[in-house]
């Protein structure tokens, strides 16, 4: 087949010593800024680009791609150690990552989350590999109905799933859907829910947010508890990132259903965040010990870290051949593109075939280069950890503190952060579910956008939405994952045992 | 130890500039610069700001590093209401396009154009009406016109936002051609052009850059440029048609003049004169440079910069005529 | 002092539902009718903020009428002790940082965090300040080019 041809064209040019140095260079950027939760790829990709301006356009994209999987890496890590999502997409990877750091198992849980990350990468670049001229042609077969299917999809495998009381998790989504209703209305332009702050006016930021509900919560309920954090008890050896390593394999199904569901969700415009909490929520339901999830199980680090990379990985392909950025760092990366003379879209692939598959091929060194980077820097991380939490704490407050300024250079952001934080210590008490706050946070808005634009197009009529296969196909879905508890209730009563366990019913999903 | 040493830098550096100060008029800058873009990342806009900052250090016009940073809030009002708080800085400068002065008509907010001081217009992208051929079955203006008339309503034109450029455009060729379109803002508009090119929508009016990649690959097609004469870049791009082979859009049957965007920048109200004029003379360096050139080359600018007085007359001129379109619209804000 | 769950139940569904009311006023400025092209800016925030209301409702209510404490209490006296002691530092962070910038902020605070809960020793306390202050401020300003808010005391000794 010819794109085997190409790839291999294609690592001929990225397996020179320059590259490699490059992506060297760029993961371990990537995982500094990765790491600190005031920055992230956006910024790496801001800084680095400048310097791009006189590379050619294969070593500078190298470059930024590079950064951008040591970013992602690097984000995973304080998810796990200290509760803080460092992007949105590793919001799913605290649920049971930061529960097991805290059981004294940090080596493992990092160990796990950056092995299943590198599978889950490089899943979606063999996909890319194989499908790339699919994947463009397929991704055009997306107008706002399908856009809205896909979201819907997203939040209903999550309702499905969520369980503790029904009003909490309503209330908790519902203020995530009025939080991100704030700021400026893409289809009316007028300002919603801002009374005329110019604080407000920009919206609030997710990251500000998550800083708050996540990093400042957790703190001070480690506080109130009186915990120390219980890093490191085994031994710090290599011998044990190389047996975590071994039992990846274990979970085989976990890791399949996530990369798949991860794969669909970057070609489709879904994106890694909705991929990796839909894994999640999946993976909840379908794994041996799903009802384990929330408490520091395994596949409960597995499932979305799996899905976050392989939504990543695939979410650049559109990028490239449409020239729609799937995040903000790929918008940052498609700026480049254009400084550099080179024109994301369909004709990208045949006008610079080189540049194209010299890319895809770095992604393939690259992120096998950020895992094994990243995973020497585990002993490090576990290393902080064995500091006394009333030193470790002030260090991690400054952190966020830190970070919500720097998410948009707001002196507002601080404050927010800290109201945030109050309100993430008061829910984690009284067990409201965060994640659907998060969940329709970073979905919300938009998911109203594409409905908005779908009824538009179809002059208000609602049948846009099961007007062809396609949209009609995830539109069912989205509605079965929703009923899914109530249905597999309904069989096992009339006697088919369609799927074991009905969860209990304490156990909130993120509550941790 | 460190304080200690920065404290005497700067005293040192204060000393320097109090003794330079009345020698010297001319104002330079000491420390870096920050270009506020007032669009996300991968915008226009930012795009702009980031083309800027690459030719100010390719030609080595300027040694101090430069920061571009994004506030695209309220569709870019973050960027202007940062300009008014910022006192005059020197070392700060917004980037747009006429949102500077055309957000405070609709909208309520709390910066006005007298809190901008303009520095310089430099270059203005043109405006060109998209369709997908295929399967909208339009090929040109008056296939356009004729469809629309036939049934009201049903060509939907996406463009970027609401209530602004794209919008009031696509109300310009509804009046002039006496046709009812209805428009569908998106994001941004590369995702309108996807849409286009996707055949979900029918047209889309767009910078020429945006659609550029699918015209070559056949999935959209330019009808009419929103100019008074034709774009001049004579380089075949697809099906052997140029910039230069679109038909104005007054030639092919809607009458609506040149509606292009100016790519702007401006400073904070109160900015040392001597730094304005050091600015105003710095980017008409960065236009004449290869790199700002090939940018306007790339996306079928038209090449024309303004400063100082020229583009204070232009602002006033282009703000009275988009009044006059919102006033049209009924978009202007109602309590002032 | 001790608050029990109950009323921590009924203050917080009090407070979203304050929320929720505040959501909906804010949406009516947006008009909330579903006219022929699609639901009006404000119909999602109007009926997001009922549903926020009427959530609340059912779980103030609840609590309400639950009749005995099973629950452990939501704070007892020794623990919102140690809780207000950790945040109302962070609070005077922020508000230093507000107006002084927050490499001074941080500085303060990592000194008193230090020093009074975390019984370093005095010289060990500023060293640590110092340190944070100076390492981010190497981080942010120098390598990465982030400038972070830096007040009028900062700005006095020339550094902007």
């Amino acid at each position: 087949m010819s794109n085997f041809g190409l790839l291999l064209d294609g690592f001929a040019v990225a397996l020179t010593t320059h590259h490699i140095l490059i992506m060297v260079a760029g993961v371990l950027l990537g995982l500094v800024v990765g790491v600190l939760p005031g920055l992230g790829a956006p910024n790496g990709v801001s800084l680095l680009l400048p310097l791009t301006f006189t590379m050619d356009p294969v070593s500078a994209i190298i470059l930024l791609t590079s950064m951008y999987w040591g970013a992602l890496f690097g984000g995973s890590t304080t998810s796990i150690l200290f509760n803080i999502p460092g992007e949105p997409s590793s919001v799913a990877t605290t649920f049971d990552g930061y529960p097991m750091a805290r059981q004294g198992q940090a080596v493992r849980a990092l160990t796990l989350a950056f092995s299943s990350a590198g599978i889950g990468a490089l899943t979606g670049v063999i996909v890319i590999t194989l499908l790339s001229g699919w994947v463009a042609n397929f991704a055009l077969r997306f107008g706002a109905a399908e856009y809205f299917a896909v979201y819907f999809m997203a939040f209903a495998s999550f309702i499905g799933m969520s369980s503790g009381s029904p009003f909490k998790t309503l209330v908790s989504m519902m203020l995530g859907f009025a939080c991100s209703a704030i700021g400026a209305d893409t289809i009316s332009g007028e300002s919603r829910l801002t009374f005329e702050f110019d604080a407000l006016i920009g919206g609030i930021s997710f990251l500000v947010a998550v800083i708050g509900l996540f990093g400042l919560g957790e703190l001070i309920m480690t506080m109130e508890e009186n915990l120390e954090f219980h890093g490191v008890k085994a031994k710090l050896s290599l011998r044990e990132i190389f047996k975590t390593v071994a039992e990846v394999p274990r979970y085989w199904a976990t890791v399949l259903r996530s990369a798949l569901i991860g794969c669909w969700m970057g070609i489709t415009p879904g994106g890694p965040t909705a991929a990796s909490f839909m894994s999640y929520a999946i993976g909840r339901r379908f794994a041996k010990n799903g009802n384990r999830f929330g408490k520091g199980e395994p596949e409960g680090i597995v499932a979305p870290e799996t899905a976050d990379h392989s939504a990543g990985s695939c979410a650049l392909l559109p990028m490239l051949a449409l020239g729609i950025p799937g995040s903000a760092t790929a918008a940052v990366m498609m700026g480049g593109l254009m400084i550099w003379g080179l024109a994301p879209g369909p004709m990208l692939f045949t006008t610079r075939p080189d540049f194209v598959w010299g890319l895809i091929a770095s992604m393939y060194l690259g992120n096998i280069i950020a895992v094994i980077l990243v995973l020497a820097t585990v002993p490090m991380f576990a290393y902080i950890l064995r500091a006394p939490f009333r030193i470790v704490g002030p260090m991690i407050t400054v952190v966020c503190m830190i970070g919500a300024y720097t998410v948009a250079s707001h002196t507002f952001d601080i404050w927010l952060a800290l109201l945030f934080g109050v309100a993430g210590y008061v829910f984690k008490k009284l067990d409201y579910p965060l994640a659907p706050f998060v969940l329709a946070m970073v979905l919300g808005d938009k998911a109203e956008d594409a409905f908005r634009q779908a009824m538009l197009t179809s002059n208000g009529s609602a049948s846009i939405f099961w007007s062809n296969g396609l949209v009609g196909t995830m539109m069912a879905l989205g509605i079965i994952l929703l009923f899914l508890p109530l249905i597999s209730k309904l069989l096992s009563k009339a006697g088919i045992g369609f799927r074991r366990k009905a969860l209990p019913p304490q156990s909130e999903v993120g509550s941790v | 130890m460190t304080v200690n040493s920065l404290k005497l830098a700067a005293l040192t550096a204060a000393a320097t500039l109090a003794i330079a100060a009345p020698a010297a008029a001319e104002w330079k800058p000491e420390r870096p610069i920050e270009f506020v873009a007032a669009a996300g990342p991968g915008g226009g806009t930012d795009t702009f700001a980031r083309v800027v900052q690459s030719a100010l250090s390719k030609g080595n016009l300027l040694s101090d590093p430069i920061i571009v940073s994004n506030k695209a809030g309220g569709s870019g009002a973050e960027t202007f209401i940062y300009a008014k708080t910022s006192g005059g800085d020197p070392y700060k400068l917004f980037f747009g396009t006429q949102d500077a002065y055309v957000l405070p008509l609709a909208n309520k907010l709390s910066y006005s154009l007298n809190d901008l001081e303009p520095v310089a217009a430099m270059t203005f992208d043109p405006f060109i009406l998209w369709v997908n051929p295929k399967s909208s079955g339009i090929e040109d203006v008056k296939g356009f016109i004729a469809k629309a008339k036939e049934a009201p309503g049903t060509i939907k034109v996406g463009g970027a936002k609401a209530k602004e450029a794209d919008e009031t455009l696509t109300t310009l060729i509804e009046k002039s051609a006496g046709i009812d379109l209805s428009y569908i803002p998106y994001k941004s508009g590369s995702e309108a052009a996807v849409q286009v090119a996707g055949g979900h929508i029918q047209a889309n009016v767009n910078n020429p850059s945006e659609s550029v990649e699918q015209w070559k690959a056949g999935v959209q097609k330019p009808l009419c440029v929103f100019e008074e004469t034709r774009l001049t870049d004579t380089t075949i791009i697809a099906d052997g048609q140029s910039w230069n082979s679109i038909p104005t859009c007054q030639e092919a049957g809607i009458a609506v003049k040149s509606f292009a965007q100016p790519r702007t920048i401006w400073a904070a109200k109160g900015i040392p004169a001597d730094a304005l004029a050091y600015y105003t003379e710095l980017f008409k360096k960065v236009a004449q440079t290869e790199e700002f050139k090939g940018y306007m080359t790339r996306g079928a600018q038209i090449p024309r910069t303004l400063t100082g007085a020229e583009f204070k007359a232009f602002i006033d001129q282009h703000k009275v005529a988009y009044s006059g379109y919102y006033k049209d619209n009924g978009w202007l804000k109602t309590a002032d | 002092m001790e608050i029990s769950r109950r009323t921590s139940e009924i203050a917080t569904s009090v407070i979203t539902a304050l929320l929720g009311a505040i959501v909906c006023y804010g949406a009516l400025e947006n008009g909330i009718t579903w006219d022929d092209s699609g639901p009006r800016p404000g119909y999602f925030p109007f009926y997001v903020g009922c549903l926020i209301i009427l959530g609340s409702a059912v779980i103030g209510g609840q609590a309400l009428l639950r009749p005995a404490e099973s629950k452990p209490p939501f704070l007892d006296a020794e623990r919102a002790r140690s809780v207000v002691l950790f945040f109302l530092p962070i609070v005077a962070f922020a508000a230093i940082s507000a107006w002084l910038g927050l490499y001074i902020g941080m500085a303060i605070y990592i000194f008193y965090a230090m020093y009074v809960p975390g019984k370093l020793k005095l010289a060990t306390s500023i060293a640590a300040a110092l340190a944070v202050a100076v390492i981010n401020f190497v981080v942010f300003e120098k390598l990465f080019m982030v400038p972070l808010l830096k007040g009028p005391v900062l700005n006095y000794f020339g550094i902007y």
